[in-house]
């Protein structure tokens, strides 16, 4: 139905109207994704008037919601998507995204050289108010090579400092030094390695080198009971551009937990 | 005291362009004549990267087309290029991208933009200046006379700083938006 | 002093009635009749020497209207007669100066009224208009240059500056950044449109632009 409407705004120019039809169907920006989720623009993409019956309205976004799914790749399964969309557009309380609403944020896969070698680095990061406007802030960092060096021995047998060293002056930490590589079982519970200042440090020190980045993708929280991500579909189709590629149900309490799953934190 | 004098200056300079930012209510029909105006740069651009990738275009006449063309942009932009085979970035200086349009070795280079373009709202940063992204698509040409052809679609995502400025002429203040284009991401949709 | 009144009241009538009526001519005696010619003839040298020593506090006018009135008396008087001939000498060189200065001052009037027309063509939007719309619909580059160096006599420099008002709501005017007359005339042959018209123009002392404002179409 969108892509019928989209199609007959779509204006002929010259012989490339099948590329145009794409290009108006198309999700464009991750802007234009809120607006349309949303029902904040026209079918020509041009911001609806706060006072239009469209604006914001649950028939409307109904019909839109469907488009902007991965309708191709058939990861998404369609009664969760009806169960999904029927929740966002209720009529007494529906569900709308904020661009600058917390609970959403960018996941960025960079190249940067390490020991010489192209290595792949995770930056996570989210919008965040600063004087007179927003910006976007490193939240966190995903690097392997660092996730390697953190509680990977299986046997944790010993790797504890007993509780009477203190009267032999801890000269038992000589043990504790000696097996290095797993330090960091002697640490406090509360212990997590911060991946953000390994990664600065890294920078800094000049042995991690930017080289560009390979691949977007969104994460969103921000919807009662939802978790989606959007990504973006670089392909010859109506159903192309900023698209959501992952749906999820789950309970507000148990969002922890898969956030720390897209964190890559074990 | 110098320096006091210079320290006060700054803070009623600050007080001043702040007073300037308070009146963040700028109405919807204010706002499409700004998104316009933004909309008329990338339009400008598309005619420069033309009259500079043309073989006819003569060489002082590309070089002068390219120094308008670099005062549409904020200092230090880049073009950021992927191709459909490969999403990873490259890098080029606007200028470079430029030059090396000028430079193209094909006998024939038409640039067609697609009569679609998107503009984002235009969002505030930390500094008081307004950002949007305009997005464009482009068909590139070119030819060579042995019968070589290379036809490419890209989409172009533009980045738009719009900043409320004064300045005075004649006498009178003038009120403003100094539109600068900034980086630009330029995606590859499909061979020819 | 009554009796000085009377006869004086009695000289002017004599002297008023004197050309009209034969009759009371015969009554004056001819002695009277040689002093009133004697104070007639005294009273046209004076009035004619004093034409002659005006300095510009008579009106032309008044002058000629004065020397008809000696010259219709018909005074045959040598004297009279000579200053006559001079004056109108004087008065005839004084009318074909005037006539020349009135026809100066016709014709600056008249290539003042022509200036400020032409000027007017120029400040109307069009005659600026029409440059912008040559110079974006040129056929070649060079035609565009030659529309270019055309319309740039029109400005003081090539550094005019240029306003262009992107925006008129509720009484604040957005412009865009401002550019130069020659970047502006630059920018028309590049991108080939021309999205505005003239607003308002200001001149400088030689008639030339100083400041151009444009306004979205």
């Amino acid at each position: 139905m969108f892509i019928a409407q989209v199609v007959c705004y779509a204006q002929p120019i010259g012989t490339y109207l099948g590329d145009e039809r794409f290009m108006y169907a198309e999700t464009k920006q991750v802007n234009q994704f809120f607006r349309r989720f949303n029902s904040e623009e026209d079918l020509s993409g041009k911001r609806l008037d706060a006072k239009s019956r469209e604006f914001k309205n649950p028939e409307f976004r109904r019909k839109y919601i469907p488009m902007l799914f991965d309708n191709e790749t058939g990861k998404i399964e369609e009664a969760l998507k009806k169960d999904f969309i029927q929740d966002v557009t209720r009529k007494d309380q529906p569900k709308l995204l904020d661009f600058y609403g917390k609970d959403w944020f960018a996941e960025v896969k960079a190249s940067f050289r390490y020991k010489g070698k192209v290595e792949t680095v995770i930056l996570f990061l989210s919008l965040e108010q600063e004087a007179l406007g927003h910006k976007w802030v490193i939240s966190n960092v995903y690097f392997k090579h660092f996730a390697d060096l953190f509680f990977n021995e299986k046997d944790m047998a010993g790797k504890f400092i007993h509780p009477m060293s203190h009267e032999l002056d801890f000269m038992n930490l000589i043990k504790v030094f000696r097996d290095g590589k797993n330090l960091e079982y002697y640490f406090d519970n509360e212990y997590k390695p911060d991946f953000r200042t390994l990664f600065l440090y890294e920078v800094k020190k000049g042995d991690l080198v930017f080289e560009a980045v390979d691949d977007v993708s969104f994460h969103f929280f921000q919807l009662d009971n939802w978790y989606f991500e959007l990504t973006e579909f670089n392909r010859h189709t109506a159903n192309s551009g900023w698209l959501i590629s992952n749906l999820t149900k789950i309970p507000e309490n148990q969002k922890d937990l898969l956030l720390k799953y897209i964190y890559y934190e074990k | 005291m110098l320096k006091n004098k210079i320290t006060l200056a700054s803070i009623v300079l600050l007080l001043v362009s702040g007073t300037a930012w308070a009146q963040d209510e700028v109405s919807p029909e204010r706002k499409q004549a700004i998104d316009s105006l933004a909309l008329e740069k990338v339009r400008d651009l598309s005619k420069y990267i033309s009259i500079i990738g043309s073989k006819e275009t003569p060489f002082s006449e590309a070089n002068r087309v390219i120094e308008r063309a670099l005062e549409l942009f904020m200092e230090g932009s880049q073009m950021g290029v992927s191709s459909i085979n490969r999403k990873r970035v490259n890098y080029y200086g606007i200028k470079e991208y430029f030059e090396r349009l000028m430079a193209l070795n094909y006998d024939r280079v038409n640039i067609e933009w697609y009569n679609i373009n998107y503009i984002s709202d235009l969002v505030r940063q930390p500094d008081g200046k307004y950002v949007g992204v305009i997005t464009i698509y482009q068909r590139f040409t070119g030819e060579s006379d042995d019968g070589l052809k290379y036809v490419d679609v890209t989409k172009k995502d533009i980045t738009v700083y719009v900043e409320r400025k004064q300045t005075q002429i004649g006498g009178r203040i003038i009120g403003f938006w100094d539109v600068l284009l900034g980086d630009i991401r330029v995606t590859e949709t499909r061979k020819g | 002093m009554l009796a000085r009144k009377i006869l004086f009241a009695l000289l002017i009538a004599a002297v008023s009635m004197g050309t009209f009526s034969c009759k009371s001519q015969k009554k004056i005696s001819k002695k009277e009749a040689a002093a009133a010619e004697a104070r007639k003839i005294a009273k046209a040298k004076a009035d004619l020497e004093a034409i002659l020593a005006d300095d510009g506090k008579m009106k032309l006018e008044e002058k000629e209207q004065k020397l008809q009135v000696i010259k219709d008396m018909n005074i045959e008087d040598a004297e009279v007669q000579e200053l006559i001939a001079r004056v109108e000498t004087v008065l005839r060189r004084e009318r074909e100066a005037q006539i020349a200065a009135e026809r100066a001052e016709r014709l600056r009037r008249e290539r003042e009224e022509r200036l400020a027309r032409e000027r007017e063509e120029v400040t109307r939007p069009k005659g600026l208009s029409n440059y912008f719309d040559e110079i974006a619909t040129a056929s070649s580059t060079s035609d565009a240059n030659a529309k270019i160096r055309e319309a740039l006599a029109l400005f003081s420099n090539d550094d005019v500056p240029v306003l262009i008002i992107i925006s008129k709501q509720g009484g604040i005017v957005d412009y865009d950044r401002p550019t130069t007359i020659k970047k502006y005339l630059e920018y028309l042959k590049d991108v080939k449109k021309n999205l505005n018209t003239v607003e308002n123009v200001v001149y400088d002392n030689n008639g030339k632009i100083k400041e151009l404002e444009l306004i979205r179409k």
